[in-house]
């Protein structure tokens, strides 16, 4: 086979390209998406808590962050179980609990007992 | 789908991906259409034409282009060099692994496919460039492909392949050679005719 021809297989090779469907198009441009939100994310965690560095790369989108600020998703499940505790307990007023708060409690202990300084506060109105 | 002009699409490819790394969508969109075909048609070329495995190789040469956007170093690179040499060695991965798992289609002989005379003459032609370039050893095939599909100089090449200009010259003309010898056999139903 002589170059020309060779030649003539490259022009036949070079019109025959691949276009890229709507779909990976549209792949592509969410990953670009999806970098940029990656970055932007801890760049306005740093301005906020300018003493908190953020740890870029780390935390993407701002609920991601807050988990993790709380130690991750196992302390998020002890926090869900705590606030539906608080929840039954506010609602169903167990009688037991009477027990339990009067033996933390009835022997008088004041707000003043925790909080000295609202005495003051409260007498001076 | 006619998209409507944009100032943007002027910009070297260089400014748009430090546009992009500054957090500019309109830049990324721009540079997605720009080169995604080209990632594509190259990816699809070295993989021998498998479409499904090219679209891969194109989407991950593309994440690693907007993930080194914030930290381009301006004038190193160019960014079509960059990533071609990406896409090289990703298809370079995948074509090694396929030879590893016993699926290597890559050194069998060109098969005639039935029905290609009945197709467009060029087509048929592109098919059979295609069957002689999956023939060729792995450098070979990029270096002729990068040089004579993609339309690269050969100091570009050079870069890609990273390697020196001579043994790119070296790859394209033993590649050259290969590709005649392969094709020899299919002249007359390629439409050559002898004189």
């Amino acid at each position: 086979m002589t170059d020309t021809e060779l030649e003539a297989l490259f022009a036949a090779g070079r019109e025959a390209t691949a276009d890229p469907s709507a779909a990976l198009l549209a792949r592509v441009m969410d990953d670009a998406m999806a970098q940029i939100e990656g970055r932007a994310v801890p760049a306005a965690a740093a301005v906020a808590a300018p003493l908190a560095p953020a740890r870029r790369g780390l935390l993407r989108g701002a609920f991601r962050g807050a988990v993790a600020a709380l130690g991750g998703w196992p302390s998020m499940a002890g926090l869900a179980s705590a606030a539906i505790a608080g929840l039954w307990i506010g609602y169903a007023g167990p009688a037991g609990l009477d027990t339990v708060t009067g033996a933390l409690w009835s022997d008088g202990y004041e707000v003043s007992d925790l909080v000295p300084s609202i005495d003051a506060f409260l007498t001076e109105g | 789908m006619q998209m409507p002009f944009d100032a943007q699409d002027m910009d070297t490819d260089e400014a748009l991906l430090l546009a992009y790394g500054q957090g500019d969508a309109r830049a990324a969109r721009v540079l997605t259409l720009r080169l995604t075909p080209r990632v594509l048609s190259y990816a699809t070329r070295l993989l021998g034409g498998d479409r499904a495995e090219a679209e891969d190789v194109a989407q991950e040469a593309m994440v690693r282009l907007w993930r080194i956007a914030p930290d381009w170093r301006i004038g190193e690179a160019q960014v079509t060099t960059w990533l071609y040499r990406v896409v090289t060695n990703l298809c370079t991965d995948r074509l090694r692994r396929r030879r590893g798992m016993g699926l290597d289609g890559i050194d069998e002989p060109a098969d005639t496919a039935p029905g290609a005379e009945a197709r467009l003459q060029h087509a048929a032609r592109a098919d059979a460039l295609q069957q002689a370039l999956d023939g060729l050893p792995m450098r070979q095939r990029e270096a002729v492909i990068l040089r004579h599909l993609e339309g690269h100089a050969n100091p570009q090449i050079a870069e890609i392949m990273e390697i020196s200009i001579e043994a790119v010259e070296s790859l394209t003309a033993r590649g050259k050679r290969a590709l005649a010898a392969g094709l020899a056999g299919r002249r007359a139903e390629l439409g050559f005719q002898d004189d």
